[in-house]
């Protein structure tokens, strides 16, 4: 088992950053890369889902309701083969595996971002909504100035949660050849061939540390927002996602 | 008569808080005793004490001659002989209102089915609720769901009530029905610990008035002695705000 | 694409057989993971229970691993990583059968017992003190308040997440085709292969995922709301 080290020592540059200079960026920060963009691009798509799911137009409630419930229904995996396949028939030319699971991890999240997002709207008493109304904005405004920034600060632990669940989501990359952390490793472990365990072991320990260390900071979020709203009116506590959804792999 | 009931030099602590001092008092067989007070003066602990509810750190008090804190008390055999109703009801939610009932008597007394059902129905007439036997806790007010725990607490045939503060979470216009089976209870020759606000419920049904402040009984005295002249001070003082509402 | 669109390859003949068995697979991978996750989870709840702090913190860690680190590695932890451990003999006798299966329930069925504990501890938790108290004012014995009170209730209140879980646990087993066992993700990947039909293929192996999740999540509404526990007013 000391080879652990040893194998880390030799083979740290292409488990943290794959081929590059050499080649495309890989490893551990294409990985970190993947997952970000995917949060950043997913998220505000989501809001505009959750809004449409919650929409008093029926054009835009079933719809919606549909696309997340599809999403949920079917693996992640199968969502990755049908991006892999339709996008290049739909803009003409093939797309890299990074691209591929850029698309597919911001499809799949936005769903079940969108899911976090409602429950933090529909967590806000009905009162707050009435009011800015009464003041004099509209739909939007209200909206934009009165809900969604309390629904989203209250949805921080949860998106931090989903942000864990993209990582770990991201190892799926692995499937369709994208250069990302756990691919690095079975290269490794190619070139090892007799140090499976050893390989393999670093790896889970390198996800359980990132991962780790995020949840614990989700959670201290949490108690500090808990601390905050409970202070201020008792009122509205930290929004979780509503108790129907599953994630891929949810962390809370 | 031996009393039922003796508490002897008690003492509780919270950690550096002190919650029962030196408490000495008895209850006899047939007696009614009703314990008032501010919050925070020790009723509710002193009344948990009796079914080791909670633990004390000195003292001791005995259960018909058991002594309940005892290392080797039987627990759960002295448990099945104190009936206690609590403030918050706490009917099991999952199970029928008959099977609320049932439970203990067949499961801890061994007692057939059909016996048990018999005797529950029996239970729930008394306390006019055996038309809601089928019924779920969730679907009862909160009135209804006191008075299905007091049967609960009786289905076990115990020798003494405890009730703590039996009334304080019931809308008030649901406090009467409770108190009335109370009440009735009491007549029919009961013996009961109630912690209560209820001061018209303790001058008409208490034999014995226990007034407590900060961890101990300042006065023992009959409702006419305590609502008319009471000793202590305190108790003065207690009777004074009660009579300017 | 659209319009020579042609279900017929796949859902006849040799290719539907292949479809149908990997369904299969996905199935009874499914169903024996789950009943290791749940058996191991409420061992896990008891030993919890217990208040033994070592107890708690083995099972703590326990359930940070499984959550933190990604099914995949898992999966490929126990398939490639832990036979290697193994004596000798038992790697060569191991050699002889196709283990990707056996793994792929171990490593999933392990992975969901940590979903599956933290859900039933969360439903424990959420029963009101006063019920293990009112339990005990009647003369239930711990093991007795255990069984007859706190545990209906403790299940009931699990049951939402539970149900979500076990989606979760079906949706988990296309990773298994990643070590090699034939389920359904595998065997439309091969049925593509074989018939370059991917529109079709992948559109019946969506509808298959689709169905049965409904289903799971239709027949877990079900069975909490005939066990919903009626809130005290």
């Amino acid at each position: 088992m000391l080879d652990v080290f040893s194998i880390l020592h030799s083979n740290w540059e292409l488990l943290l950053i794959g081929q590059y200079p050499n080649g495309p960026m890989g490893g551990l920060v294409n990985t970190l890369i993947l997952s970000a963009l995917a949060l950043v691009i997913a998220f505000p798509l989501s809001i505009l889902l959750a809004m449409a799911r919650i929409s008093p137009f029926r054009a835009l409630r079933y719809p919606a309701f549909v696309w997340v419930y599809v999403l949920r229904g079917i693996p992640l995996l199968l969502v990755i083969f049908w991006t892999y396949f339709l996008v290049p028939v739909l803009i003409g030319h093939n797309i890299s595996a990074f691209a591929t699971m850029l698309c597919t991890l911001v499809i799949y999240q936005s769903a079940y971002l969108s899911e976090i997002v409602r429950g933090g709207i529909q967590a806000l008493p009905h009162g707050q909504y009435e009011a800015a109304r009464a003041l004099g904005m509209g739909y939007w405004r209200a909206m934009g100035w009165v809900i969604l920034p309390q629904a989203l600060y209250n949805a921080l632990p949860s998106m931090i949660s989903q942000f864990v669940s993209i990582i770990k989501e991201t190892t799926l990359g692995y499937i369709i050849n994208m250069q990302e952390l756990t691919f690095s490793a079975n290269q490794v472990n190619n070139q090892l061939l007799t140090k499976p365990f050893q390989v393999y072991f670093i790896l889970a320990v390198t996800y359980f540390c990132i991962c780790y260390s995020l949840t614990r900071l989700a959670g201290a979020v949490e108690k500090r927002i808990e601390r905050k709203r409970k202070g201020e009116h008792g009122g509205s506590a930290v929004a979780k996602a509503p108790v129907e959804l599953a994630s891929t792999d949810l962390s809370r | 008569m031996k009393p039922m009931i003796t508490f002897s030099n008690i003492d509780k602590w919270y950690g550096e808080y002190r919650a029962l001092t030196t408490i000495n008092a008895e209850i006899s067989k047939g007696e009614v005793v009703v314990v008032c007070g501010p919050s925070g003066s020790g009723k509710s602990t002193l009344i948990r004490t009796v079914n080791r509810l909670e633990g004390i750190q000195g003292g001791q008090i005995l259960f018909e001659g058991h002594d309940i804190h005892g290392t080797d008390a039987n627990v759960n055999r002295l448990r099945s002989r104190i009936g206690f109703v609590f403030q918050s009801f706490n009917l099991f939610p999952h199970l029928s209102v008959l099977d609320n009932i049932t439970l203990s008597p067949t499961k801890v007394k061994g007692l057939k089915g059909a016996a048990a059902k018999k005797h529950a129905m029996e239970l729930l007439d008394r306390v006019g609720m055996a038309h809601k036997a089928g019924a779920y806790p969730g679907q009862l007010s909160g009135g209804q769901q006191q008075r299905v725990a007091i049967a609960r607490a009786l289905a076990m045939e115990p020798p003494v009530m405890l009730f703590d503060e039996p009334t304080s979470a019931l809308d008030p216009e649901m406090v009467g029905e409770v108190l009335s089976v109370m009440r009735g209870l009491a007549k029919e020759g009961m013996t009961m610990m109630c912690v209560t606000h209820e001061m018209n419920f303790a001058r008409e049904v208490a034999d014995t008035i226990w007034f407590m402040d900060a961890g101990q009984i300042l006065e023992k005295a009959t409702p006419e002695v305590f609502f008319t002249q009471p000793a202590h001070p305190r108790a003065q003082r207690f009777i004074s705000d009660l009579r300017s509402h | 694409m659209i319009k020579d669109f042609d279900l017929g390859p796949i859902l006849t003949g040799e290719y539907a057989t292949l479809m149908l068995q990997g369904a299969e697979l996905t199935l009874k991978l499914m169903l024996f993971a789950w009943l290791l996750a749940m058996s191991l989870a409420f061992l896990l709840v008891v030993v919890r229970l217990t208040g033994n702090k070592f107890a708690e913190r083995l099972v703590a860690g326990y359930v940070a691993y499984h959550r933190n680190v990604p099914t995949l590695v898992q999966l490929m932890l126990w398939y490639f990583g832990v036979p290697t451990l193994l004596p000798e003999s038992v790697q060569l006798w191991l050699a002889n059968y196709s283990t990707e299966f056996i793994f792929a329930v171990i490593a999933l069925g392990l992975c969901q017992a940590a979903y599956f504990c933290e859900d039933l501890r969360a439903g424990l938790r959420a029963i009101p003190d006063g019920q293990t108290e009112a339990a005990r004012a009647l003369g239930l014995g711990y093991v007795r308040s255990m069984r007859y009170v706190i545990l209906p209730q403790g299940i009931r209140n699990s049951l939402p997440s539970l149900i979500n879980h076990t989606v979760l646990l079906f949706k988990n087993t296309s990773l298994a085709m990643a070590i090699g066992v034939v389920e359904l993700t595998y065997a439309t990947r091969e049925v593509e292969n074989y018939t370059f039909r991917t529109f079709e293929s992948y559109s019946v192996a969506t509808v298959g995922y689709l169905v049965f999740s409904l289903l799971l999540m239709g027949i877990g509404a079900l069975i909490a709301r005939r066990f919903e526990l009626a809130r005290a007013r």
